[in-house]
């Protein structure tokens, strides 16, 4: 066996770690472990410089493992892998040290901060004497691609990808395509006509010969991995055997539901409508309270199931600007019409927003603000000889004064929350969620379309609330993703799976059971386990029943978690007798 | 100077690994006893690794997987559970309190759960004391 | 309390030279930038927002309009040029018509028609009068020289003619003054011990004397406070002395230069030019904040008081030069401007502020003692 050479870089990312972390002698200190060679610290390791800085010392001292303590190996683990790839050494034989996440940003004593940080470089430089290379793997993609939604960001991300001649499977939940797009009459902030956009394109869409589009579906489950998706779709008593490279969830989000909110009355005051039944009004061209009459007043409510801990605490991000919208095409309707804007905070941020919030301001609208945590208004039916139907109380807050608000129409502006099955997609697609039921982005700033499944992409309002123009701009990100996939015609898949020692393996089954993807089968011949390694995940969890120790986890072994563990105490414990 | 426990925190890939990142990136203040080490999945943890912690002298042992329905790999964290409770026992008869070894589930977008448990773990961890575990073993053998 | 809002005060304040006030979004910087804001009796902010969201019990109890002078700093600095000074001015016409229960002033500020029609009125009435009665046109110059004023216009008369002009007016102002107090403190429920009211009482002479608090407005030194000071002066004078005094004012002596009456009467004249040129260069230079808006109503109040103090100075030059009916016409048409300016600006008009300003500063220091006294006695009750 080769002698074990090692490398270790201390990143002081600027003074991120190095504030807290003396990082020079964690260098210093490190450096007289076993099989250390040279130990080094640097400002930026994840720049130019620094990576350069590795590829240097690699040939110059003939490192054969590279050790970086730095920022968490989900944001620059696959950067230093490449940085080994480039020297010229296999990309396992590296492994990182968390000291900015894990030390730096959460301990606030120097000191300590400074031992923790020995400690888990300690383990990494233990565990990486045990690290073997591996080699890559790479599965051919099938260009087809699923995508799951016919709402606006589903259609445009199908239309792009046939577009360039791929097949697309639509699955649609519902009869009618369009999604909440087609349900609305303008588009803010220019007052364009939704559905000119969204029908133009249902137009195109289900006359196209790249795309299959399969209404009134729900997706069951899919199997495979990326590259090499199938699933089987039920569609009017028949069955479709699909096969697909990749996946686009476009699910979007539903309304609120606001009948939980007793102050709103909705549901048993006639005249208290939801923002998307007031769409419905503007789309058949009339509005017209439950009797019949044009109304004389009428008070929009902001944040209906937004911005509050009892229903969502986000914001849902497009109810301010539809509002103004809606007190724009009131005042064209009924030009003498009283607008009410009862409101918690005007969101007005991007291109034409703020100029739509104050062009309506000067149209006579009168914008009341309320405490949407402690404070909502209450809608009540109003005495018999008042001259409208309802009033709205509230305390307003820039005057300070308990007022009541005249109405005979009330909008609520809804908010935007996930599907009722959402949670069973999520499973399904096998794509985690965050705390919100939004589907969950491979990284919130530098990943937000991609997946922490591979091949799995979310687009649209199923990830959070937004714009048409941002669920556009993330639908034609995730197709050119995709798009590059396929043209690559192949794709580089985890090498962390698992293998069975047959010499060892006792055909105990056991691993069999466990294994969440059927992906290990038994050899009758030899009575041994045998693991496809396509269809494996990586997850350890056959690795971990074995009783014999047959599967081995790759990069992520016995021997590797015991010597880390074993690593992280010796200088664990040697710190704290100082 | 008090009592300075050492503990091991092994926390699965997608959700607990995620979510102490984000404890990270919020900089949420938290003891800086827990040791973190990742695995791809709370499925892969294996009695032996709590063991040879216990073994290697940590005075507690946390284990942080998805919330039940969340796993990445559909059902390790069921598993993980499985495991935790024999191995308890397990504990228990060696002589161990039950209480060193904690399992929770942290998502990868419960920052501050992770960064509360971290310290509510350490303190109880703390007011056990050393654990004997190493020492006794060194004077066996 | 609750308060319904009404979008249409808007349009009745919109009447009265409110501009547009969509611009507004409270940011508060008026309030902060105020030399005067006072807890509840100054907040600009605040009084904004009753205005936007029409809420009239409130704005009707708020005084400060009145404690406002107008310096135009918050509308210099407003960042969204939603000129609040601007808007506190044209709510003193507001609460002049509110406060006035006749609804003459209200009639005169929405329509320019009514209220020409009234001076014109008034002033034909007056030449009326002295046509029907026919005073004698004596051509004969007193020994001095003088004209013989007195036969022209008998004291007896004229002083019936003041006294009488001067109490309608007084009822007028005072009635709409118990209007204020019932609108500022009984409506909306403030506990005032009647201690307080003795005791704050000075504040009303002091603060119509000194106008103590404009001067803190006068930040920029452009002599507000002096040229509005002189003028108010002025005008004191003379209306104490033509109301008064008339039997020792309207003589036909020609007294030596420094005896007091002509003194006092030069006072008050230089006064009044000088405040009033002021004005006038400013209103039509629009040369400051304050200058910049100019409603019929301020041009008319400077205008007729000008027109007064010039007939006045003409009608006192003619008459120690001995030019009987030069002196005779210009009395004629000196009163003809006094009576309707008198009558019509001071209880309906811009004039109006001459006494609801030291009540408001009146009112406003009752509320504040009284909740000082309140929280004194809270105080010692839970020290006790």
């Amino acid at each position: 066996m080769e002698e074990i050479r090692i490398g270790v870089y201390i990143c002081w990312c600027g003074t991120n770690i190095a504030k807290m972390v003396d990082v020079e002698d964690v260098a210093r200190e490190l450096s007289e472990m076993p099989d250390v060679v040279i130990a080094k610290d640097y400002k930026y390791m994840c720049s130019d410089p620094g990576q350069d800085l590795i590829i240097k010392d690699i040939k110059k001292h003939n490192l054969n493992r590279i050790v970086v303590s730095a920022c968490s190996p989900r944001i620059h683990e696959l950067t230093f892998r490449r940085t080994l790839e480039n020297a010229g050494l296999n990309p396992y034989m590296f492994q990182m040290a968390n000291i900015r996440e894990q030390v730096s940003w959460v301990h606030d004593d120097r000191i300590k901060a400074t031992k923790k940080a020995k400690a888990l470089v300690a383990a990494a430089i233990n565990r990486i004497k045990w690290h073997e290379s591996l080699d890559k793997r790479t599965v051919s993609i099938n260009p087809s691609t699923l995508v799951i939604g016919g709402g606006i960001a589903g259609i445009t991300a199908a239309l792009e990808l046939a577009d360039t001649g791929s097949q697309v499977f639509l699955v649609e939940k519902e009869r009618k395509l369009g999604g909440n797009m087609a349900k609305i009459d303008l588009t803010f902030p220019y007052l364009n006509s939704a559905q000119q956009i969204i029908n133009e394109k249902i137009d195109r869409i289900e006359h196209h010969p790249n795309i299959r589009i399969f209404r009134n579906t729900v997706i069951d489950e899919i199997f495979g991995y990326i590259g090499n998706f199938n699933s089987t779709i039920g569609q009017n008593g028949t069955e479709a055997e699909l096969k697909f490279g990749n996946i686009i969830v476009a699910t979007g989000l539903k309304s609120f539901d606001p009948s939980g909110i007793k102050n709103y009355g909705y549901g048993k005051l006639p005249d208290v409508i939801t923002s998307l039944e007031f769409e419905q009004m503007l789309l058949n061209g009339k509005i017209l309270t439950k009797e019949g009459k044009e109304p004389a007043n009428v008070a929009i409510i902001h944040c209906v199931g937004s911005r509050n801990s009892d229903e969502h605490e986000y914001c849902s991000r497009t109810c301010c600007m539809s509002a103004l919208k809606y007190a724009n095409q009131l005042r064209s309707a009924i030009p003498e019409v009283n607008i009410y804007q009862a409101y918690a905070d005007m969101r007005a941020f991007g291109k034409g927003c703020e100029e739509l919030y104050c062009s309506t301001s000067r149209k006579d609208v009168m914008f009341l603000m309320f405490d949407q945590q402690k404070d909502l208004p209450v809608i009540m039916e109003a005495k018999a000889d008042d001259s409208c139907k309802m009033v709205i109380e509230m305390n307003e807050k820039l005057s300070g004064e308990r007022i009541e608000i005249p109405a005979d129409l009330v909008i609520l502006m809804v908010g935007l929350e996930a599907q009722d099955d959402a949670k069973e997609l999520a499973r399904s697609v096998g794509i985690s969620m965050c705390g919100n039921s939004f589907f969950m982005e491979k990284h919130p700033k530098l990943d937000p379309v991609a997946t922490t499944t591979s091949g799995v992409y979310v687009v649209g309002n199923c990830q959070a609330p937004k714009e048409i123009p941002d669920a556009i701009s993330q639908a034609k990100a995730a197709t050119a993703r995709i798009m590059a996939t396929i043209k690559q015609g192949e794709v580089e898949v985890e090498v962390i799976t698992a293998e069975v020692n047959e010499d060892i393996c006792c055909g105990c089954k056991t691993c069999i059971q466990v294994c969440p993807y059927t992906a290990i089968t038994f050899d009758e011949n030899n009575s041994v386990s045998v693991v496809n390694e396509a269809i494996c995940k990586g997850c350890g969890t056959c690795g971990s029943a074995c009783p014999t120790g047959a599967i081995r986890s790759r990069h992520f072994t016995d021997n590797q978690i015991l010597s880390q563990i074993k690593g992280l105490m010796s200088k664990s414990l040697e710190l704290n007798e100082l | 100077m008090t009592y300075e426990p050492t503990i091991i925190a092994f926390l699965c890939n997608w959700c607990s690994y995620t979510g102490a990142d984000l404890a990270g990136t919020s900089r949420m203040k938290y003891a800086s006893n827990i040791n973190i080490i990742r695995v791809m999945c709370s499925g892969r943890i294996e009695p032996m690794f709590v063991l040879s912690a216990f073994r290697e002298g940590a005075d507690g042992v946390l284990i942080c997987g998805c919330h039940p329905g969340d796993c990445h790999y559909h059902e390790g964290n069921y598993k993980c559970l499985r495991r935790f409770h024999l191995l308890q026992k397990y504990l228990t008869q060696m002589g161990l309190n039950e209480e060193r070894m904690r399992l929770e589930w942290i998502s990868a977008s419960e920052g501050k759960q992770f960064a509360e448990l971290a310290d509510d773990f350490t303190e109880k961890i703390r007011s056990l004391g050393p654990c004997k575990l190493k020492e006794t073993a060194e004077t066996l053998t | 309390m609750i308060q319904r809002v009404n979008p249409n005060l808007k349009k009745d304040l919109l009447k009265l030279g409110v501009k547009d006030w969509n611009e507004c979004f409270h940011c508060g910087n008026c309030t902060a930038i105020c030399q005067l804001t006072e807890e509840d009796s100054l907040n600009p902010r605040k009084v904004f927002r009753q205005a936007q969201l029409g809420l009239k019990t409130s704005l009707q109890a708020n005084i400060s309009p009145w404690m406002c002078y107008y310096c135009g700093e918050c509308s210099d600095t407003c960042p969204r040029d939603a000129n609040p000074g601007e808007l506190m001015m044209s709510l003193r016409r507001y609460l002049t018509s509110i406060y006035d229960w006749t609804g003459l002033s209200r009639l005169f500020y929405t329509n320019k028609f009514m209220e020409f029609a009234a001076i014109l009125g008034l002033a034909t009435i007056v030449i009326l009068l002295f046509a029907i009665w026919g005073p004698p046109l004596d051509p004969t110059l007193t020994s001095e020289g003088g004209v013989k004023i007195n036969s022209f216009a008998p004291i007896k008369w004229i002083e019936l003619g003041d006294w009488s002009m001067a109490v309608v007016v007084a009822a007028l102002l005072i009635s709409n003054i118990l209007n204020m107090f019932y609108k500022v403190i009984i409506k909306p429920g403030v506990k005032i011990p009647l201690s307080v009211y003795a005791t704050e009482l000075w504040k009303l002479p002091a603060h119509f004397a000194t106008q103590a608090k404009f001067r803190k407005c006068d930040t920029k030194g452009k002599y507000y406070w002096g040229a509005h000071w002189m003028m108010m002066t002025g005008y004191t004078i003379m209306f104490i002395l033509i109301v008064v005094f008339l039997p020792e004012f309207q003589v036909e002596e020609i007294y030596d230069w420094w005896h007091w009456q002509r003194l006092l009467g030069y006072y008050s004249t230089f006064g009044l030019l000088f405040g009033l040129i002021y004005v006038i260069i400013g209103r039509i230079k629009q040369n400051n904040q304050i200058f910049k808006f100019s409603h019929l109503s301020d041009w008319l109040f400077v205008i007729m008081l000008f027109m007064t103090t010039v007939s006045g100075i003409m009608l006192h030059l003619f008459r120690i030069n001995g030019m009987p009916y030069a002196t005779y016409y210009t009395y004629i048409a000196h009163i003809a401007i006094l009576i309707p300016m008198i009558c019509i600006e001071v209880p309906f008009s811009k004039w109006s502020h001459l006494a609801y300003r030291p009540f408001a500063i009146y009112f406003a220091s009752l509320k504040k003692a009284a909740s000082e006294k309140q929280y004194k006695t809270g105080l010692a009750a839970e020290i006790a």
